[in-house]
């Protein structure tokens, strides 16, 4: 029973954890292309984006900042996927969160915990109802979420962008952006000089949540079946469009918690260019996760890691530019997604195994 | 003679599902002879035919061919020594013509280039060579299921293969499809091809084959000449016991009208009646057949009863109320069990766990939820429970079932369905595609069922099955009840013309003439 549970976790790693080491050996080929000294490199890339240099002083505590609003966008995309939606529609839930959060931070003004409880509340059912088009669109008219949702992302991008410039700018600068929110809006950080805080902490409950939802609680039981299955939940009395559309409300209010906390926790504001595609790091983080709460997590916070250990670490240290850490996290996914690359190896391993091993435990049948 | 095939000591064991497949396995094959190899589902006959054909490696014996110790690590070996395999699943491009299909990747050409017409004809020649006629430009997606496996024997013979494996080719015919087939196998033996032939259906050994082998377990149990053995004691030997290959039952204690439906009228998924005016009423302890070809309207009866689909006119009412606007849920919170004709899509979730599938009718009981939260421990001692009562073999409480053979997949329907005694119960093909002892099991606890009191409402193509389980029999046709007929004095010949629309007055005239006419055949 253990044994068989073990396996299980292995069986789900296994690729996505093959695919990090392919991926990172591929950077390797790139540093030797660009004649730069490879361990040195290596050594560079985990020491600036997972160590610490000297004591409180940790790149890694900046890795989990970065890492928050990716699980919590990530959350929102393994919420969607499922239920069958396939939503990627993160990226514009996640931008006007965050442009309701800003506004709230500054336009109101109410007592320190319940100002940025109230923010947040706000973005989330912001995220929700911008979660619901999408999802009310596929149960009443058929229209494609994916398509629906990329229409809907490029038209939050410009929402905020005009939010920026025009009724929320606050001065005349270069670059526009929105007043600072209130001090009562801000969330605390753990350390002085860092802006890791509450709202990791905020993720690291709504993984715990995400998951005993999904798999413990009966609309989760409805979502996951009706996902996997639209004529098998029919048949058991499971409405599928009900479950599609809560889906979206549940995956649009993470999305839109994602941007309250990185306005709140992070940047205190928006500004012009505030849309830097976190959403769809959540996206990648939830495939890489084998669309798991827990595998978001993980994913999300060596995503962080590796594209601070490239920008830091080998852009500033060794002059490699910083774009490979992208570069890296675009091969992981895409030997993710070409995992049956790996399959025969697999196969031809486990063989191996179970033949060494069956010597001890032979004629035993199943 | 020598044998064209004789494969020697084959072992394969599955490291993925631990599964010892195939055990020391013999098998020998004589030139121009019909060999069926039959077993239950999981038994290893599949896997025996793909290690001929090259599919799987076995983990270790021989085989040969014609004498000749062969290596076959792919199926191109195996084309080349002469073998072709009809797969249960037809491997076609359904977008592609018939002669494109036959022709894939042997396509005759002119410096590169394409010839639709010498493809058309070259196919013409090969079906007319071999009886078997097709229209060459005919696209796959426009064929019934008898027509394009035809073209997947043309696929193979044009091949050059002189030995055949067909893996469970009547599986997806219809009778009239099946016995077309069973001629062309008849005619193709006669041109002095070997032809081997995968199925669990043993009154399709008997009719068609020269000598067969039955596997059990992973194990050859031993080869036989068909002309000296009998469906009992081939049923014996795949399952390993004594077989009822007809259930007994007790006279019928018809108690009250449990479902009753008036004037019901259902469309299809295009819009179409599918169903029109029909009434009929299911008692307390009775079952109620549904005969008729496949296609005249059960699919349709069957999701109007159970919930899954509208109703364009009528009433059913179940236990005394009207329920035409109740969901499935309430429908089987009101003690209605159904199991369905597809059980790997419909019935079960596929890739989720056994668990998980056994209480999609019920997870919302405060048995096994409370305060929107799943009681786990409550549902994994009620799979534990399942499991135990239903014997499903191979089933283990939190593991996926993706893995399961048919017959443990339907235990594990009916189990459901019928855990939690419910008092009406639609059983719509509950034994298709299943083994001699699934079949056994299914038809033994859908009869307890019924003495138990409840009312079953059984919905078969089969004649076999609808006459010895029924009660009562309605025939449907194109949608309407054509008749009803009484099981105890019902004649084989009765239902058949009623099933093919006639009535039964014709039939009396057609005996009385006696004379042979066709007008009544199935078309």
């Amino acid at each position: 029973m253990k044994d068989q549970r073990l396996r299980k976790l292995l069986d789900a790693i296994l690729v996505p954890l093959l695919a990090v080491l392919s991926g990172l050996v591929v950077m390797g080929i790139l540093i030797l292309f660009l004649k730069k000294p490879l361990f040195e490199s290596y050594a560079t890339l985990f020491s600036n984006g997972f160590g610490c240099r000297e004591y409180g002083n940790c790149i890694f505590i900046t890795a989990l900042e970065r890492a928050t609003p990716i699980i919590l966008t990530g959350l929102s995309a393994v919420v969607a996927f499922r239920s069958g939606m396939f939503s990627i529609g993160q990226e514009g839930q996640y931008l006007l969160g965050a442009a309701a959060a800003a506004w709230l931070g500054y336009a109101i003004h109410l007592p320190p915990i319940l100002h940025a409880l109230v923010i947040m509340i706000a973005a989330m059912l912001v995220g929700a109802g911008y979660g619901w088009i999408p999802g009310i669109l596929k149960v009443k008219l058929g229209v494609n979420e994916l398509l629906a949702t990329i229409m809907l992302n490029s038209i939050a991008a410009l929402i905020i962008e005009y939010l920026v410039q025009f009724p929320m700018r606050a001065d005349t600068s270069a670059v526009a952006h929105s007043p600072v929110i209130d001090e009562s809006a801000q969330l605390m950080a753990f350390l002085p000089g860092s802006k890791w805080g509450v709202g990791f902490v905020i993720a690291v409950i709504a993984v715990i949540v995400v998951y005993y939802y999904l798999w413990h609680t009966k609309p989760g039981y409805e979502q996951r079946m009706a996902g996997q299955s639209r004529k098998f939940a029919l048949f058991g009395g499971i409405s599928s469009d009900n479950s599609a559309v809560r889906a979206m409300l549940i995956s649009g209010a993470l999305a839109g918690l994602a941007g309250a906390i990185e306005v709140t926790g992070v940047h205190r504001r928006i500004m012009t260019g505030f849309s830097v595609g976190l959403g769809f790091d959540g996206l990648t983080s939830a495939i890489l996760g084998q669309i798991h709460p827990i595998g978001v997590f993980i994913v999300a916070i060596l995503f962080s890691g590796l594209k601070l250990g490239a920008q830091i670490g080998l852009q500033l240290q060794l002059g490699i530019p910083r774009e490979l850490g992208g570069t890296i996290i675009g091969f992981i996914v895409l030997f993710v997604a070409a995992g049956k690359l790996y399959e025969q190896g697999i196969l031809r391993a486990r063989d191996w195994f179970t033949r060494r091993r069956g010597t001890n435990l032979k004629g035993e049948s199943p | 003679m020598t044998p064209a095939i004789e494969m020697k000591g084959i072992t394969k064991f599955f490291t993925s599902t631990q599964v010892r497949a195939n055990e020391g396995v013999d098998f020998s094959v004589e030139p121009g002879e019909v060999h069926a190899l039959v077993g239950e589902n999981g038994a290893g006959k599949t896997t025996l035919m793909n290690i001929l054909y090259g599919l799987i490696k076995p983990d270790s014996g021989d085989i040969f061919i014609d004498s000749q110790n062969v290596q076959i690590g792919h199926p191109d070996d195996a084309i080349k020594h002469g073998i072709g395999m009809v797969h249960q699943h037809f491997k076609l491009v359904p977008s592609f013509t018939v002669a494109q299909n036959i022709l894939l990747g042997i396509e005759p050409n002119e410096a590169g280039f394409l010839n639709q017409q010498k493809e058309n004809k070259l196919v013409d020649e090969l079906a007319k060579k071999f009886n078997l006629p097709v229209d060459p430009a005919a696209r796959i997606w426009d064929l019934p299921v008898g027509m394009q496996q035809r073209v997947e024997i043309l696929k193979v013979l044009q091949r050059k293969a002189k030995i055949l494996i067909l893996d469970e080719p009547t599986a997806v015919l219809t009778p009239q499809e099946v016995n077309e087939l069973i001629t062309v196998i008849r005619g193709l033996s006669r041109l002095g091809y070997t032809i081997i032939f995968i199925t669990h259906k043993l009154i399709e050994v008997m009719t068609v084959a020269d000598r067969v082998s039955v596997m059990r377990g992973g194990k050859m149990m031993g080869t036989k000449k068909v002309s000296e053995t009998s469906i009992p004691e081939l049923a014996r030997m795949m399952v390993g016991r004594e077989v009822l290959l007809r259930v007994k039952k007790k006279d019928i204690q018809r108690g009250e009208t449990v479902l009753e439906v008036r004037n019901i009228s259902v469309a299809d998924v295009n819009g179409l009646a599918a169903i029109s005016h029909v009434s009929f009423q299911v008692h307390k302890g009775e079952i109620v057949a549904i005969a008729g070809v496949s296609g005249n309207g059960q699919t349709e009866l069957v999701e109007a009863i159970s919930g899954m689909l509208h109703l364009d006119g009528g009433e059913i009412i179940f236990k005394g109320k009207t329920i035409n606007e109740a969901s499935v849920g309430e429908r089987r919170d009101l003690g209605m069990a159904h199991i369905p004709e597809d059980r790997m899509v419909v019935g079960l979730n596929l890739q989720t766990t056994l668990d998980e599938n056994l209480i999609v009718s019920k997870y919302n009981h405060s048995e096994f939820s409370r305060y929107g939260f799943l009681l786990m421990k409550a549902i994994s001692d009620f799979a534990e429970k399942v499991v135990k009562a239903f014997s499903i073999a191979a089933a283990r409480p939190g593991e996926g079932i993706a893995m399961l053979s048919g017959g443990n997949l339907q235990k594990v329907v009916v189990g459901r369905e019928l855990s939690g005694n419910p008092s009406f119960i639609i059983a719509n093909q509950p034994t298709r595609g299943l083994d001699v002892g699934s079949i056994e099991f299914v038809h033994k606890t859908l009869i307890e069922e019924r003495d138990k009191g409840a009312g079953v409402l059984l919905v078969s193509v089969e004649l076999d099955e609808v006459l010895a389980l029924s009660d009562r029999i309605l025939v449907l046709y194109r949608g309407v009840i054509q008749g009803e007929l009484n099981t105890a004095t019902a004649t084989e010949e009765q239902v058949g013309i009623l099933m093919a629309g006639g009535t039964l007055e014709d039939l009396k005239q057609q005996q009385k003439t006696s004379e042979p006419s066709d007008k009544w055949e199935v078309k």
